[in-house]
């Protein structure tokens, strides 16, 4: 027998005040998780000191214990400090790497947990699940850039000459290139299922082509063709000026032009891939299968 | 405000029949415009094979009725769902929750349903009972003093008052089941949508849900539950749909399906050394219709169903051809037919199959 009462409506209200709520919702949820793995502790201490440790060493092997080597060098990179060197380029990878597996896999993870389904069911915009995810990440990113600094500067006894300001410009410039990638990423993922061969290709890339530890002017021709495109060569190059030279922001506009343009379009590329994959999924049910 | 909670008008789903590397078909179905091989933009086209998971369902639920839609694995009952709750698109046909269009208006139906799929799978383990809902509420659009009432009020309900802060991982199965189910009560919806709630409970929390579904439609919600339970599905259900091949073959309420059997009774076998032989010889004997076996737990122990207009009549046969060739009879009855019985006559399965 039916009920004589009926609920009509629900709870829920839309105004632009609760998306945001959501948005904050989504951001407050990743960030408890997060810190509820310990393993934070070693992405933000400990990997920044042992990733650029061996092409450091080899850097001193090469260059002579005396750096008698380092001559050479400082002619095609106009900097003397190679340790600063090897490690904003280090640095600057292992942002793109983690934000290709973090954000990247954000809602790949959500939907191995079995979490991803309950969270599409809900009236809040699509995007902000992605978006959400991702301040925490760039706020964790952005400590460890910040303690591998220091670390690099008590530890390795490196000298940023550079300034601050400029660095942060540089770090906030490359945010929407970096991202956007993470964003496009995230969304193939999730229809590909399975993507580490991408991302081992997408890091190999830029390592191979946007000279985290050399100078492009050491590669052959065509592979300095290639490095024009990539948005992470121009990223490195200003973070160096920022840190390590003195030439001020006269050294890094015209890289913060380009980074900007590249960010314009890896942005608009993330959202537009991350709209099709909704789409896609709405058609193929993709969404719920492991 | 239309009667109706939910209304489904010829929905059709379908998807891409996966194929194997050697081009066998998985599935059997019609073609769709054709695709090129690979990436190789040149190539011969290949005809797309589809499977269709639903095949013209028509359903109108009332408001204020719990309707169970039954279905083994596969038959398109999760489809079917889906495409209500908006996750999945319709190929074609029409479907309205609370007169709201899933496909025109998919927020506004997310914002009427309140779903639980996944169960426990669907709730954050490193999260507590109390962040979940908070966090769902945030999502469900529910104004922060609205909000923290309505939890409150919930983890009461409940029952998970004391351990509402600890993380979820460190809940029982029932208990995480609560919190799913909390959170898909959060935004007080019209209509909510129950996919197996009571899968993997142990027996008194299966109850206690059951009483709590119960309790929900007095207080006026829609409850559409879906579940491989026929006593549950008997026991909760105004009115049963049951599905199968993707199509509605029965609507109505379980009284008047167990009617569609008429005078048939159930004869119910228990018994050892059960082949397939035996099932052929049963099949043949005059009056035996349905006959549907599965092995009870591990041991070598079986339930045999079979439906007759005359059991008198058919018993000394079947007595007959189970002696011997190591079959023992173990328990014999003569049963009314339920849920599960009309579900076999009308699709010549066990639901369970």
């Amino acid at each position: 027998m039916r009920s004589e009462m009926i609920v009509s409506s629900s709870l829920g209200r839309s105004t632009p005040w609760n998306g945001l709520r959501a948005l904050g919702a989504v951001i407050r949820r990743e960030w408890t998780i997060f810190l509820r793995y310990p393993s934070w502790i070693v992405s933000l201490f400990v990997w920044p000191i042992i990733f650029p440790m061996g092409y450091i060493l080899t850097a001193r092997a090469l260059s002579g214990v005396d750096g008698s080597g380092l001559a050479q060098f400082q002619a095609t990179t106009g900097l003397t400090e190679y340790v600063g060197y090897l490690a904003v380029g280090t640095m600057i990878w292992m942002w793109q790497n983690m934000v290709l597996w973090n954000v990247g896999y954000a809602l790949r993870n959500e939907q191995l947990r079995g979490t991803l389904e309950s969270n599409w069911l809900s009236p809040t915009w699509r995007f902000a699940y992605l978006l959400g995810s991702s301040v925490p990440q760039l706020v964790s990113m952005l400590t460890m850039l910040f303690i591998s600094g220091l670390e690099y500067a008590l530890i390795f006894g490196v000298h940023f000459s550079g300034s601050l300001g400029l660095v942060l410009l540089v770090i906030l410039a490359s945010i929407p290139a970096v991202y956007g990638l993470g964003f496009a990423f995230a969304s193939v993922v999730i229809t590909a299922k399975e993507s580490n061969a991408f991302v081992f290709l997408v890091r190999g890339i830029v390592m191979l082509f946007c000279g985290i530890t050399y100078p492009l002017a050491i590669l052959p021709e065509w592979m300095q063709a290639v490095s024009k495109w990539l948005p992470q060569t121009y990223i490195i190059h200003a973070m160096r000026s920022a840190a390590l030279s003195t030439e001020g922001f006269g050294g890094i506009a015209h890289d913060l032009e380009l980074i900007l343009l590249f960010g314009a379009f890896w942005l608009a590329a993330g959202f537009a891939l991350f709209n099709r994959m909704e789409r896609r999924a709405r058609q193929t049910g993709a969404i719920g299968q492991y | 405000m239309s009667d109706l909670a939910i209304e489904a008008h010829q929905l059709v789903k379908k998807f891409p029949a996966r194929t194997s590397a050697g081009g066998d078909k998985k599935a059997e179905g019609e073609s769709a415009p054709a695709k090129r091989r690979g990436f190789w933009p040149f190539g011969k086209k290949e005809p797309k094979i589809m499977f269709t998971a639903v095949n013209g369902v028509d359903l109108e639920i009332h408001r204020g009725e719990i309707f169970g839609l039954l279905g083994p694995n596969g038959a398109g009952k999760s489809t079917t769902i889906r495409m209500l709750c908006t996750l999945l698109e319709p190929t074609s046909g029409t479907a309205r929750v609370n007169g709201f269009d899933v496909v025109k208006q998919a927020n506004e139906v997310r914002r009427n349903l309140g779903t639980l799929l996944a169960g426990e799978r669907s709730i954050y383990w490193k999260l507590s009972g109390r962040e979940n809902l908070e966090y769902f509420a945030a999502l469900y659009h529910i104004p922060p003093a609205v909000a923290k009432k309505r939890i409150n009020e919930l983890i009461e309900r409940m029952e998970i008052k004391d351990r509402a802060g600890e993380l979820v991982e460190k809940y029982s199965t029932g208990m995480r089941q609560r919190i799913a189910i909390a959170k898909a009560l959060l935004a007080r919806p019209p209509i909510l949508l129950l996919d197996e709630p009571t899968l993997g409970l142990d027996p008194q929390a299966a109850r206690r849900l059951r009483e709590l579904i119960a309790e929900l439609k007095q207080e006026g919600h829609t409850i559409l539950l879906t579940t491989h339970y026929m006593e549950e599905a008997d026991l909760l259900s105004d009115r049963i749909g049951i599905i199968d091949q993707g199509k509605v073959i029965a609507l109505d309420s379980s009284e008047n399906l167990k009617q569609r059997i008429g005078q048939k009774e159930v004869i119910r076998l228990e018994l050892t050394g059960w082949h397939d032989d035996l099932a052929d010889k049963l099949k043949n004997i005059t009056g035996i219709e349905a006959l549907t076996a599965h092995q009870q737990g591990e041991a070598d122990l079986w339930e045999v169903n079979m439906q007759s207009q005359n059991s008198r009549s058919a018993l000394p046969r079947i007595v007959e051809h189970i002696s011997g060739n190591g079959t023992r009879l173990v328990n014999l009855n003569i049963v009314k037919p339920s849920l599960e019985d009309v579900f076999i006559h009308l699709t010549g399965k066990a639901l369970r199959d």
